[in-house]
């Protein structure tokens, strides 16, 4: 009696466990799933059919045929442009930095991160209504240029594209120092030294091995900048003038003051789809990048 | 990147680029600081006088602040707890259990993080406009609690995997009931975690711009949304006073993160480790 229970014994023991811990993980998980099922992605389902719904509830493309073209296409443009110009600002400047903090001594590293990490926990608005102090024509920005007697200070900073890309690019930096500065501690330093060692100048150390080793993380952090300024509201709407309407800002408008749902569903979407298509190689580049890492240490 | 044979001039050059954007990085902040006590609110820096006028008026009479203030803190708690609930169990079922379609309830929870917060809103609104819900401070909660949900979840799936799973074994070989275990054992050691995923939580909802202002109504005006039709609408200058309270709330609330990640670093290592930290900053940081 024993001897078959000790032998028949393990198996279902173990069946049963595993299904009752099946069990406790579905349990578990079905607040969030139903949650976000309810409250995230169905309101994005219903965004999507009501961008294409006519006003007797039929099918149409209609919204989105309005939505690019004529005035509606310059703002998508403008969005496009925006965004990559706050990208490439803030993927040039968070390299610099994040390459500077990871040559830091730790203390010095620790107390530069806290700069970059804190502004980031800080209300996008008042960060941005501080760009607004400073960069008026009385601000401090101006005043310190009029004082240098720069030729043409006061230099108009706000209210045109310059100011918003100044505001998006601090919002933005975080980000990209962030990932940047994880992906350079990752790098081994060894292979540095052992380029110096047979003799590679700077330049070509630079250009030969770091670069190729970070280059993946540069487009990661690109990429994940641009997808974050496509959707971005607060700034450009703050510190741009009538030309840098960003996509956000008509959304928001046809929501708030123009009653036409319809549109800015449309709209909606297709800022969902470009922000799914810049994630999608963002996911392309990490693994891209993995299959490199992979091939060079083996 | 070269530490083997940086020069001199290369390492000041250097220095001096990191400075200037940490600056470029601080300035914002530093300045809504000083301008809030200087006599002359609007954009002259550096202030030729110094006063607390703005913190006065922000608690005169018709002031539309405390009530903003007020509905802000009240919307926010009510998201901190929605949200927990919520991280509590999904992190438990992300770490501790078997489950089917495990990659994909990690993407749902990720989802919100990564799609525009405008598309976000805007379905919301869809979404309660006909229910008759704008303006209403639950459903506010509700919208502020699917972004910041996602952010509890990812904190707390740190938190537990960081406790190690043998404690939770052993107790249970010595015949603790598994009430007992998450009372005794789980518990206390993702009490620090559990404190930081509210905080945090609080914050995002406190600081929610978007969806706030999509489902508000002309009663329900949140602080962030009031800050905004103060920048555009009605010039309003004690919004840098505000500004000023909203800065030292935040860094308020990431010291006390800071002190409970201290606190709790007696019990085990690396609860809420600086790359936690990070990775919770960084959106998509998982696809990386």
């Amino acid at each position: 009696m024993a001897a078959t229970l000790t032998t028949k014994a393990p198996a279902p023991p173990r069946k049963l466990l595993a299904s009752r811990r099946t069990r406790a993980g579905v349990l578990y998980a079905l607040p969030v799933v139903v949650y976000l099922l309810v409250l995230f992605v169905y309101p994005i389902f219903s965004t999507l059919f009501l961008s294409l719904k006519n006003a007797n509830g039929s099918f149409t493309l209609h919204w989105y045929a309005e939505a690019l073209t004529g005035v509606n296409l310059s703002v998508l443009i403008t969005t496009l442009r925006i965004s990559a110009e706050t990208a490439l600002l803030s993927l040039v400047f968070g390299f610099l930095l994040a390459n500077a903090i990871s040559r830091l001594k730790p203390v010095w590293a620790a107390l530069a991160m806290l700069i970059v990490v804190v502004p980031h926990f800080i209300s996008a608005l008042v960060r941005t209504y501080g760009w607004i102090i400073l960069l008026g024509d009385k601000g401090l920005v101006n005043e310190t240029l009029a004082a240098m007697s720069v030729p043409g200070a006061p230099f108009q900073l706000l209210y045109n594209e310059l100011g918003v890309v100044i505001g998006t690019t601090s919002m933005m930096l975080p980000y990209t120092v962030l990932l940047l500065y994880g992906v350079m501690r990752g790098v081994d330093r060894r292979l540095l030294a052992a380029a110096s060692s047979m003799g590679a100048g700077r330049v070509t150390i630079f250009r030969r091995i770091y670069l190729p080793l970070v280059a993946p993380g540069l487009a990661s952090a690109g990429l994940l900048s641009f997808i974050l300024s496509l959707g971005y509201y607060i700034t450009p709407a703050l510190m741009g003038g009538p030309n840098q309407t960003m996509i956000a800002t008509l959304i928001n408008q046809q929501v708030t003051k123009e009653n036409q749902w319809n549109g800015a569903a449309a709209q909606g979407v297709i800022l969902l789809l470009l922000t799914l298509a810049g994630l999608l190689l963002v996911k392309l580049v990490s693994s891209l990048g993995a299959s490199r890492r992979k091939r060079s240490a083996s | 990147m070269m530490q083997l044979r940086s020069t001199i001039a290369g390492r000041i050059a250097l220095t001096a680029i990191a400075t200037v954007i940490l600056v470029f990085l601080a300035l914002p902040i530093v300045v809504i600081l000083v301008t809030s006590f200087s006599n002359n609110a609007f954009a002259s820096f550096p202030p030729e006088a110094w006063t607390l006028n703005w913190y006065k008026a922000l608690f005169a009479d018709g002031s539309k602040w405390p009530a903003a203030l007020s509905l802000s803190a009240f919307v926010a708690c009510l998201s901190t707890v929605f949200s927990l609930i919520i991280a509590v169990t999904a992190a438990t079922a992300l770490t501790r259990s078997e489950l089917p379609l495990r990659s994909a309830v990690y993407a749902l929870v990720l989802g919100p993080l990564l799609i525009p917060q405008i598309v976000t809103a805007l379905g919301l609104f869809l979404l309660f406009e006909p229910a008759a819900m704008l303006g209403s401070p639950i459903a506010i909660a509700l919208g502020h609690t699917v972004l910041a949900s996602p952010i509890a979840v990812l904190i707390l799936i740190a938190t537990l995997r960081g406790i190690d799973e043998r404690l939770e074994d052993a107790a249970a070989s010595m015949g603790a009931n598994r009430l007992t275990i998450a009372r005794r054992i789980t518990f206390p050691l993702a009490a620090p975690g559990m404190i930081a995923a509210a905080i945090f939580s609080f914050i995002t909802s406190f600081d929610e711009f978007y969806i706030s202002q999509f489902l508000s109504s002309v009663d329900t005006v949140t602080l962030p949304v009031q800050v905004y039709n103060s920048l555009t609408f009605d010039i309003d200058p004690s919004v840098t006073a505000v500004s000023a309270i909203l800065i030292a709330f935040a860094v308020l609330a990431l010291g006390l993160v800071a002190l409970v990640r201290w606190l709790g670093s007696g019990r085990q290592n690396s609860l809420l480790s600086v790359e936690n930290t990070v990775g919770v900053a960084t959106p998509g940081g998982e696809a990386v």
